[in-house]
């Protein structure tokens, strides 16, 4: 899979569809871009738009009801379905704590899941100030999206907004974020350097890498690698994790005057940082001269779990389907359920699983005691 | 007088020593050897030192006892020591020379051999064992003896085996508190393989799982040599845990349903139920089902002999192991594991005994020996000249 056609971006309710927007702008033509939401009004800046819950809401939102935004999507469910034809890998991007964002992103990722297509999900949650309802509303939604998403990134706003002290800065500032992180992101896929990373390789890596972080930083002139070796150690959106990391994806774009020198500059610093428990390591290359002339830029992606291969289909696991296999190796790689007396050992990772972990237990074997 | 050696395996569930004694005509008989539960080492890793050492000094105290009621007043005072853990890493390497009389000669079997030696490895890393595997001379491959063949190139390609330094060092810290020096670090898979395979294996393709209590050390063997090995961090600790987790029982509890009940396969002849015995005398007795303990173990078991034919396959090896699978290590003592494997890989299978050293006849299951007596194996082809009995002979004794 190398063609635009394979990958899409969809932005999901009114800060989704946003974002999406940036990236869209950003990157040109060439990507190949949904928006859904519950609000007609969203489809005035879109090319391709999918309204959710005509019928139900009549085009005027949920108005921050998660279940009346899960039931509009259910309506349209069926209306997707021609609009990702062909895609192999969806981005989503979305806001978690109103309505559509919450409810429409999971009945989404749960529609993909169930064509076989893993999604990566951008996702902001609500700023503290905003309130508990809308917290309480973003975590409801995000252990289900988890479940059915490839590979989750949940950013709260209150970490990307920095020092901005006027709230349509605070909402810019977090849709640029994103947006960034989002471009390089699909110009590491879709315009490869000499280091490739090709979309199916990206697919297979997120499929069940579960929860993950990120970053994209740019630095400019003699010491940028250095730079954004600094920036990635100190980036809040990379050290507000909980668990080792297991798989790094690095992406370095930067125009013909990339060094070698600089590559490994980065690669160390990642390495460095993040890299002391990671079994998989995959740096990919930009070389866009008309970009990033004179700039270095770099997205970064760390996921707590290694989903480098299909351990999890295996033939001789026999026991459950591939969906419910799936389905039992989410948690693996994030938490010590059942690891028992290896709790302070050295885990014994396989293809991004946790073998200390119980195999009944990751199987999903149930054991008629 | 006959050489001696010793060899020490500090595991995940025991600590072995073992005396190996040349008898007459150079075949190697275990004369002595004592075994004690180990304690501060999780998955083949030593995690407390102290522990460890006091392991150490139990096995020896153990040995010791022995030889005194042997009639012998020695005290041991240096072995090789057996590792295993998934730090252990096997690299191609390829060592390279020109054939300067267009001819290889002496010179040149020389000069590829010194070249195969040159892999860097870093720091932190130590070399285990470097083995020979085939020569190539231009583009004919898996030459055995190059002498005198015509080319332009001669290569000599080997498996460069490597371990973690620190972990190395954490058991020769025990050893030395223990007043013991370890002379080698050996790889518990390969010694294990050069105990239990005879040449005709080797040649048809032979696969030796050596699977110890914290891990699985895989040696595979093809045309004669070693043409992979590795470790797996997978052993029989982990379907103690599984089980321990599945039925809420103590590791003890598990550890004796491991072993006096459970089986690598399901559904076999059989009372329906299991007994678990309290866990303490104020705790009554309970029964589990047979058959979900089997499952917990077959689940377990199945998943590793799928990484390790996945990682066979992956370097297109599996096909190439036409004299099937041979057993070694205390989890080869699990139940009907050899039909498991049998079925899973599709291979003959055999629990493998030392078959090149003597004395463990008396042994109720020599094949958790295999480690140990290759060790005692290889120090007695390579370490002839070096005397190891201290106090009469040499520095072993002392």
């Amino acid at each position: 899979m190398s063609d635009s056609s394979s990958m899409m971006l969809i932005g999901i309710g009114g800060g989704g569809s946003a974002i999406a927007r940036g990236v869209r702008r950003a990157f040109g033509e060439g990507l190949r871009f949904l928006a859904i939401d519950t609000d007609a009004a969203t489809a005035a800046d879109c090319e391709d738009f999918l309204l959710l819950g005509g019928n139900r809401l009549s085009g005027r939102g949920s108005g921050g009801d998660v279940v009346a935004a899960r039931l509009a999507t259910e309506d349209s469910i069926n209306s997707l379905d021609p609009k990702i034809e062909g895609v192999r890998l969806a981005i989503i991007v979305t806001s978690l704590g109103g309505g559509t964002g919450g409810g429409a992103t999971l009945e989404t990722v749960k529609r993909l899941d169930s064509l076989g297509i893993p999604s990566i999900v951008f996702a902001t949650t609500p700023f503290t100030f905003e309130g508990e309802d809308r917290q309480r509303s973003a975590r409801g939604v995000m252990a289900m999206i988890e479940e059915a998403a490839g590979a989750t990134f949940f950013v709260p706003l209150d970490k990307i907004v920095g020092n901005a002290e006027r709230l349509d800065d605070a909402m810019r500032r977090a849709v640029d974020t994103m947006a960034s992180a989002v471009t390089l992101f699909w110009r590491l896929v879709e315009k490869p350097g000499y280091l490739r990373l090709d979309a199916e390789r990206i697919r297979h890596l997120v499929s069940k890498a579960g929860r993950g972080r990120f970053a994209a930083v740019s630095s400019m002139g003699p010491d940028r690698a250095r730079d954004i070796s600094d920036m990635i150690a100190r980036a809040p959106l990379l050290t507000m994790g909980s668990g080792p990391v297991r798989a790094i994806l690095c992406g370095v774009l930067a125009g013909e005057d990339l060094r070698l020198s600089e590559i490994s500059t980065i690669s160390d610093g990642v390495r460095s940082a993040f890299g002391s428990q990671a079994t998989t390591f995959e740096l990919a290359t930009v070389n866009d001269e008309d970009t990033f002339s004179g700039r270095i830029s770099v997205v970064l992606l760390l996921f707590e779990a290694n989903a480098k291969d299909d351990y999890s289909d295996e033939k001789s696991a026999g026991v459950l389907g591939n969906k419910r296999k799936k389905r039992a190796a989410k948690p693996l790689g994030v938490g010590p359920q059942g690891r028992g007396r290896f709790n302070n050992a050295e885990p014994t990772i396989w293809n991004g699983e946790d073998l200390d972990i119980p195999t009944y237990l990751r199987r999903g074997i149930n054991l008629d005691v | 007088m006959s050489n001696f050696y010793a060899a020490m395996e500090i595991g995940t569930t025991r600590t072995v020593l073992a005396i190996g004694e040349e008898e007459v005509g150079g075949r190697l008989k275990i004369t002595c050897h004592a075994e004690i539960p180990s304690t501060g080492v999780r998955k083949s890793q030593i995690l407390d030192i102290n522990q460890a050492t006091s392991s150490i000094k139990s096995v020896l105290h153990a040995i010791e006892k022995k030889q005194s009621e042997a009639g012998s007043t020695i005290t041991l005072g240096n072995a090789y020591l057996v590792v295993s853990g998934q730090h252990i890493k096997a690299d191609p390497f390829q060592g390279m020379v020109p054939i300067e009389g267009a001819k290889v000669g002496t010179e040149e079997l020389d000069a590829v051999f010194r070249s195969s030696r040159t892999m860097q490895i870093p720091k932190d890393r130590e070399f285990l064992d470097i083995v020979d595997q085939d020569y190539e001379v231009d583009a004919l491959r898996g030459i055995t003896a190059p002498r005198g063949m015509s080319g332009r190139i001669l290569k000599l390609n080997t498996l460069q085996i490597h371990a973690d330094r620190n972990r190395i060092d954490n058991a020769r810290t025990a050893a030395d508190e223990a007043k013991l020096e370890i002379r080698e670090p050996l790889f518990a898979a390969t010694c294990a393989a050069d105990a239990v395979l005879d040449e005709h294996e080797k040649r048809n393709g032979v696969l030796v799982l050596d699977i110890g209590g914290g891990s699985t050390g895989y040696a595979a063997y093809s045309d004669g040599h070693l043409v992979t090995t590795g470790v797996i961090g997978v052993g029989g600790d982990h379907i103690t845990n599984d089980i321990a987790h599945a039925f809420q029982t103590t590791n003890a509890q598990a550890e004796q349903l491991k072993i006096e009940s459970a089986s690598a396969i399901i559904g076999r002849p059989g009372e329906p139920r299991v007994k678990v015995p309290g866990s303490s005398p104020l705790m009554e007795s309970r029964t589990i089902s047979r058959r979900a303990l089997d499952t917990v173990v077959n689940a377990r078991l199945r998943e590793l002999l799928t990484v390790i034919r996945e990682t066979l396959e992956d370097q297109d090896l599996f096909n190439r192991l036409h004299a099937g699978v041979v057993l070694t290590g205390g989890g080869a003592a699990m139940h009907d594991i050899d039909a498991l494997v049998q079925r899973e890989l599709g291979m003959p299978v055999r629990t493998g005994k030392p078959i090149h050293v003597d004395g463990l006849d008396g042994e109720k299951f020599p094949a958790s020996f295999a480690a140990v007596a290759g060790a005692l194996m290889y120090a007695s082809r390579t370490d002839e000249d070096r005397s190891i009995l201290s106090g009469l002979i040499g520095r072993f004794f002392k």
